[in-house]
């Protein structure tokens, strides 16, 4: 049997909607002429900043918890104690996952060549005996629990000093968290200029278009369907800010990562180190295109919540 | 209360009467079935603008569908305040403006813009829009009620034929006379087949052929069935229209001719 190649009436009804709605949206847009651009340069500063803050702080973590994992405490021993009573002693504890043992004449072997020389024993003689001690390279099960090992280690007798990256750790958090404070602060100042920008945009073509309303008032023309467009225009305004947005970070990774290709390994292991990870990647542009949405529609729903709630 | 009065071409118009206690209820029950026919029917309405003094008081009136009624009145007797009630444009201080049975008064947002398919309104000044060609003045109203393409096509041809404005569909407003603006105005408040038009003062603008073109319009859509009601001042239109006036003066108003009789 053949099918009928027209379509059902309800989807007819809803394309001619949909096709109302585009056009109105679009033709709302031209009407706003520059003040769009302002909108939209606005919400993309604005979600450029949410993307950069959001990114450094989910890299900042990163790499805390990269340095938690890798952190290890040194445990430096007592002048001419061996350290191997201790090892298997420590290695049996719940929270500690490794223990490894550097003899003192290994390390003074290691340190002596780090220094160039060549001959151990010359260097051992002229310092009358090796100055090293044993020293045992602890590393905690999770990075939380580095703080609380270094001070149980301490309380052992064998044990003359502990070291580890606590300081370092401590800085780049508070470090982190100011810079997470000022980013959200400048974020939350911006999604207020943002709000006034798109609600004085809307605000306006309303004002141009108050002629075509007033007519669509009277022929029948239901509220909602009088200023939904002008909600879709603050949507477009969050939608093409957010594509923007992703556009300009992903230039700007770009550019970073040409220019780490002529830095030092080291810098090149640190930036790799605040790499995001797949889930980070796809999430952020959602974030920014939502965001993005939220504000568009939030400023235009101000613009026109006068209207539509009477 | 009274009856209202009972007129030729059921048109019927009351002063403001004292009604007795608990007539009200009797009467309303009597009158419901009534009520659906009647086109517009106005029941003790008032309205009053406390900046300019100036109030329609106690107004009763009654128009049945089919039916084609003058309006007149000096100027800023209340004939738009009376259009703009019927149409939900305002709302009366107190009493009912029933439209085909239902409250305007109590009507808003949806409910009344449904209302509103269901009437044209003309004005004087055609309320059209510059940028658009007459077919799309015509066809906006279809289009922001999302009515699909083909079905404004098929609406559209007939709707300009009738107002003889075919073969102006794709010109713009500016390049048109007053006269067929106006016939623009009514092409666009009858596409959407109200069974309720009204005009408010549409020969406002206009020199006496394209008044009487535009009366003659009217006509033909009363003799289609549409029940119109055109606020005037102009008395030759009134004289060559062959219908009952009604004159609103000092907010009251009153039946004063009927076919046949000589518009005073």
């Amino acid at each position: 049997m053949r099918r009928s190649a027209l379509p059902s009436p309800v989807l007819k009804v809803t394309f001619t909607q949909m096709q109302y709605l585009a056009q109105e949206t679009l033709r709302g847009l031209q009407r706003g002429g520059w003040m769009n651009w302002a909108a939209i340069s606005t919400v993309t500063v604005l979600l450029f900043l949410f993307g950069i803050s959001l990114q450094t702080s989910w890299q900042v973590n990163g790499l805390l918890q990269n340095m938690g994992s890798q952190l290890e405490i040194s445990a430096y021993l007592r002048p001419n104690l061996s350290g191997e009573t201790l090892q298997k002693q420590l290695g049996q504890l719940q929270t500690i996952a490794s223990v490894e043992l550097l003899p003192r004449a290994d390390a003074w072997k290691q340190l002596v060549a780090d220094l160039g020389a060549t001959d151990l024993q010359s260097a051992t003689d002229a310092l009358g005996q090796n100055p090293l001690v044993d020293q045992l390279k602890i590393r905690a099960r999770s990075g939380e629990q580095v703080p609380k090992l270094a001070q149980m280690l301490s309380g052992f007798p064998e044990i003359e000093h502990v070291s580890y990256l606590n300081e370092v750790m401590q800085n780049l958090v508070q470090l982190n968290q100011g810079l997470s404070w000022m980013g959200w602060g400048v974020i939350g100042l911006l999604t207020l200029t943002a709000l006034a920008v798109i609600n004085t945009t809307i605000r306006l073509i309303v004002v141009t278009r108050h002629q075509e309303i007033e007519v669509m008032q009277l022929v029948g023309a239901t509220t909602t369907w009088i200023y939904l467009p002008f909600l879709l225009q603050g949507l477009t305004f969050g939608l093409l800010g957010g594509g923007l947005a992703i556009g300009f970070m992903a230039i700007a990774h770009h550019f970073m990562a040409r220019l780490l290709v002529t830095q030092p390994a080291f810098l090149q292991s640190l930036a790799q180190n605040l790499q995001l990870t797949m889930f980070q990647g796809a999430l952020l542009p959602l974030l920014l295109v939502g965001f993005g949405s939220f504000v568009g529609l939030s400023g235009s729903f101000l613009a026109v919540r006068r209207f539509l709630v009477r | 209360m009274m009856n209202p009065l009972v007129l030729p071409q059921s048109i019927s118009v009351q002063a403001e009467r004292s009604r007795p206690e608990g007539a009200e209820a009797t009467t309303s029950e009597a009158s419901a079935a009534a009520a659906t026919s009647y086109a517009i029917h106005l029941r003790d309405v008032t309205k009053s603008y406390r900046d300019t003094g100036f109030s329609l008081r106690n107004l009763n009136f009654v128009v049945k569908q089919g039916d084609f009624l003058f309006i007149t009145g000096p100027s800023g007797a209340g004939k738009s305040t009376l259009m703009k009630l019927v149409y939900g444009a305002e709302r009366p201080d107190r009493g009912e403006v029933r439209v085909g049975g239902q409250n305007v008064a109590n009507l808003s947002g949806h409910r009344l813009s449904l209302l509103r398919r269901r009437l044209g309104v003309v004005f004087q000044d055609y309320k059209l829009i510059a940028r658009w060609t007459v077919a799309e003045n015509v066809a906006f109203v279809l289009r922001s009620q999302g009515v699909p393409k083909d079905e404004i096509l098929r609406r559209l041809n007939p709707t300009l034929k009738l107002v003889g404005l075919q073969n102006k569909a794709d010109c713009f407003p500016t390049q048109l006379s007053g006269g067929e603006q106006q016939r623009a105005s009514i092409a666009r408040a009858i596409v959407g087949s109200p069974r309720l038009l009204l005009a408010d003062e549409p020969t406002g603008n206009l020199d006496q052929d394209n008044s009487l073109q535009v009366l003659s319009i009217l006509k033909k859509l009363n003799s289609l069935g549409i029940t119109v009601v055109v606020t005037t001042h102009d008395l030759h239109l009134i004289r060559m229209g062959q219908a009952p006036v009604a004159r609103l003066q000092n907010g009251q108003l009153k039946m004063i001719s009927t076919p046949g009789s000589e518009a005073s």
